[in-house]
Order: structure tokens, then C-alpha cells, then sequence
């Protein structure tokens, strides 16, 4: 076999062309990415974690959550909402103007401001809807609003980018939905409280949910004298016997705090939409 | 059969090293390949949005991220500016203000930049400039062409903020209001202006 030199070379161009375009490729891309600033203002994006949630990230990896948790909403386009807020002196050129668009908001309708004029349209549409209030007097503001199935979950408001985890080590994006997505999980539930007793009993407030118990994460403790400020207020099946108390570990506190400060739900350059 | 056997030619090939015979490709393969790299062209042109760390899907590019930036407030009017500036003046001024030797010269903490005088300001793009002008101490002798005609107010009063606020420069935002008011006291002249001519000017 005269071809050792030449089986290497084309082996080492196999994984070396590889290692560029899946290593090197994206560090070039994304690997020096400074801290950005919210849309619209200088506000700096994202901001530290409070301690106690960064310490919550290495109880999170610990725990293997990421195998069950996304935290990447996706959304597979973007769309103009027309909100008309004030009417203005001028009711029948609005009414008039509203008559010429295809609207489902009409004169009798324009008692109760803000309302929206049209929904999902494209941003010529929204231009167009735009331009017809010009002269009216007629507030009118143009919106963006990402959609997709996620959008439609309710598991956020805009695509996860890059920038979201700048201030996270390791980051956590996760590739498997057995769970809902929990990059706005702090978002729909900012109660720390919550996270401790789903933590502890997931089907006593979520009585579908498939998650494990991590009972692991908190201590049952006899009640002397006083009952401990931390003690978990539980209901029904998950309820210690009389006399006993669940109390959370620092572990869980700090995991549970760190799942209510998961919010991705600000504009960004990269990721537009109308704040709220 | 054993002395067929040695005598056949065969026999002392099996001895030797095999080696490889080479074959052309065939053409199909050939056309299979250039259609692969063709399809992999268009979807990377597509989707690729040529490595920017700015583009995520849905969006494709920067400029089509730009379609769907917020249309109001001052940060989109600054961008708006940026766009501009980027379009229109980086080529000879520099995407980073400043300027290129013997080309144009520099904005950056520039007192023509960010007069109060905006008048002067709105004036140089609007008709051009001719001749000598000292900026930050050097002098340049050059010829800077009217912009006027190709800018709309907004533009041109978004290029303007954008420059008086951009690489470290802090001045007043230019309204569109002002820019039409320059715009129509100026509307008989045809001729650049001199820095002489702008230094004049209240």
C-alpha cells in the first residue's frame, strides 16, 4: 500500500474542515459578543444574574435539567399589528378612512381606545393602514410581533439569540422538549415560592406534569416549638404528616431562583418586537 | 493441474503488491456534484445571512432585520441615521468618522460637526462645499459634493443626529423641521458653499 500519506491527508482535511466549520466557525461568529443594549435605549442587555440564581445555574446543571428543558424559543416569522390609541377631533374622516381598509374595527367600535385596526398583516400592509391616518388626527402606532407555535404556547414573546446567555456559565440552550421551554419561566411564574413546591410535588399544581420529585432538594423536618418562615405551604397528598414540616435546601432556593429570573422578553436588535 | 497452476501468469500477480488502476469519473456524477454545489450556494445565500451574529432566523440579513426595527422614537431615527451614514458618507468619510487623507476629513469631535450653529451644518451636505476649511486645526482643500437633492429631510436630518452623536460626539438631534427650513431659505442657490461663506453665516 503506497497511500499511508494520502488516506492521512484526506482524513485530516475530513476533521480539520469539520472543527472549522462546527468549532472554529462559530467562535469567530459569536465568541466575542459583548454585552448588548436593549432596543430602543442604552439600557445594557442582559444584566448579572442575583447570586443566588447564578448559583441556582450550577444546581440546575447538576440536576441534568437541561436534558428535559429547552431554553431557546424559536419563531418562524414576524408580523405588524395596527393599534389606533387616540381618535383625535376628526371621528369621520377616521371613520371614513377606516371604511376604505379591509377592518375588522369599525365607527361604532371606537368608543374604547386602543384597538386594534389590523392584526398580522405585512409591513407594506402596515404602512399602508399607517399612511390612510395621516391626515385623520388619528393616533395610530405600528407594532411588531413575532409568531410561531412558541409564540403560540405562550413560552415567549421573540426568538432566544446568542445575547441571552451572555452573562451564563455554562450556557444551556437544551435540545429536548419533554418539559416545557423555561426561557421565560420567570416570566409566566415569578413566585419563588411556586418553583418550591412545584420542585418538591410538581402534580400538586401541575397535575399533568411528567416531572420527577426532587424531594432530594429539601429537608422534612419535626416542628419544635415554632414552625420554620421557609417551611413550604403544601396542600392534599403532598402534605407532611401532622407535627412535620418540607423545608427547602439552600440548593432548592438557589435553584428556584434562578428559574424565576429566566426571562428573555426584551427587544433586541437582532430579535425585534414592541415592547410591552 | 499444480505445474498449470505455477505456470499461470495469475499466479505471480498474487505475489506482487495489488495496485489501484485508475477510472474517469462518470459524467453524471460529474452534473450530480455541480447541482449539489449550486443548491448548497442558493440555501446559504438564503439562510446563511453571511455569518452575522446579528441574523437569526426568521430574518435573512441585516437589512432585512432593519425592515422590522421599531419606527419611532429617537433610537430608531438614530438608526435609521446610521443606515444612511453608512450608505451614503462612509465611503469617503469613513464607517468610523474619521475621514480618509486627502479624501475628506474627519467628524469625530469635529467643530463643524457639533456646532450649535446648525445651520452651517445642514448647509454642507445640502449644497456641497468648495475650497479651503480647517477642521480640527488641518487644513483641506477639497470638494465635497451636494447631497441635497438625493437625501429627503428625514434622511438627512437622521444622518446629521446620527453623526453629532455617534463615535463619542454628543450634540443636539437635527429635526427634519429644520432641515426643510434650511432647505427651502436655501432653494436659490446652486453653487457650493465656502467655509468663508458658512463661518458668515449667524
Amino acid at each position: 500500500m503506497n497511500y499511508g500519506a494520502l488516506i492521512f491527508l484526506v482524513g485530516f482535511i475530513g476533521l480539520a474542515s469539520s472543527w472549522f466549520g462546527l468549532v472554529l466557525a462559530p467562535q469567530l461568529q459569536l465568541g466575542r459578543q459583548p454585552i448588548t443594549k436593549i432596543q430602543g435605549g442604552n439600557d445594557p442587555y442582559p444584566s448579572r444574574r442575583p447570586g443566588l440564581a447564578e448559583q441556582g445555574l450550577q444546581v440546575y446543571r447538576a440536576n441534568g435539567c437541561v436534558s428535559c428543558h429547552s431554553q431557546q424559543v424559536q419563531q418562524s416569522g414576524t408580523v405588524f399589528d395596527v393599534v389606533m390609541t387616540e381618535l383625535g377631533t376628526n371621528q369621520p374622516a377616521v371613520v371614513a378612512a377606516l371604511a376604505k381598509l379591509d377592518s375588522k374595527l369599525t365607527g361604532a367600535s371606537l368608543s374604547s381606545l386602543p384597538q386594534d385596526v389590523v392584526r398580522g398583516v405585512n409591513k407594506l400592509q402596515a404602512d399602508e393602514v399607517n399612511a390612510a391616518f395621516k391626515d385623520t388626527g388619528a393616533k395610530v402606532a405600528v407594532q411588531i410581533r413575532p409568531v410561531g407555535p412558541d409564540m403560540d404556547w405562550g413560552w415567549g414573546r421573540r426568538a432566544t439569540v446568542a445575547a441571552d446567555f451572555l452573562q451564563d456559565s455554562p450556557v444551556m440552550p437544551g435540545s429536548q422538549r419533554l418539559g416545557p421551554d423555561l426561557a421565560n419561566v420567570g416570566v409566566r411564574k415569578p413566585d419563588v415560592n411556586w418553583h418550591l413546591v412545584h420542585l418538591y410535588a410538581p402534580k400538586s399544581v401541575v397535575p399533568d406534569s411528567t416531572m420527577p420529585p426532587y424531594r432530594f432538594l429539601f429537608e422534612k423536618r419535626k416542628i419544635d416549638r415554632h414552625a420554620s418562615p421557609d417551611a413550604l405551604q403544601l396542600t392534599g397528598e403532598a402534605a407532611p404528616e401532622a407535627g412535620y414540616e418540607i423545608v427547602p435546601t439552600a440548593e432548592a432556593k438557589a435553584l428556584a431562583a434562578y428559574l424565576a429570573s429566566l426571562r428573555a422578553d426584551v427587544p433586541l436588535f437582532e430579535a425585534p418586537m414592541t415592547a410591552k | 493441474m499444480s505445474h498449470n497452476v505455477q505456470s499461470n501468469p495469475a499466479a505471480s500477480v498474487n505475489d506482487a503488491e495489488p495496485r489501484a488502476g485508475s477510472a474517469s469519473m462518470p459524467v453524471w456524477m460529474l452534473v450530480a456534484v455541480m447541482v449539489l454545489v449550486f443548491g448548497g450556494g442558493l440555501y446559504f445565500d438564503t439562510y446563511g445571512g453571511w455569518f452575522s451574529p446579528q441574523v437569526y432566523a426568521p430574518y435573512r440579513s441585516v437589512n432585512d432585520l432593519m425592515a422590522y426595527q421599531p419606527v419611532s422614537g429617537e433610537g430608531a431615527f438614530l438608526l435609521r441615521g446610521k443606515v444612511v451614514y453608512e450608505q451614503v458618507c462612509a465611503l469617503c468619510h469613513g464607517a468610523d468618522g474619521n475621514g480618509k487623507p486627502g479624501q475628506a476629513p474627519t467628524f469625530v469631535d469635529s467643530e463643524w460637526v457639533i456646532t450649535d450653529n446648525t445651520g452651517r451644518l445642514i448647509r454642507i451636505p445640502l449644497q456641497g462645499l468648495n475650497g479651503p476649511i480647517k477642521v480640527k486645526g488641518v487644513d483641506w482643500n477639497l470638494a465635497m459634493p451636494a447631497m441635497g437633492a438625493a437625501l429627503p429631510d428625514a434622511d438627512l436630518a437622521a444622518v446629521l443626529s446620527y453623526m453629532r452623536n455617534a463615535w463619542g460626539n454628543k450634540a443636539s438631534l437635527i429635526t427634519p423641521e429644520e432641515v426643510a427650513a434650511v432647505r427651502a431659505a436655501t432653494a436659490s442657490r446652486t453653487q457650493p458653499w465656502t467655509a468663508a461663506e458658512l463661518e458668515a453665516l449667524k
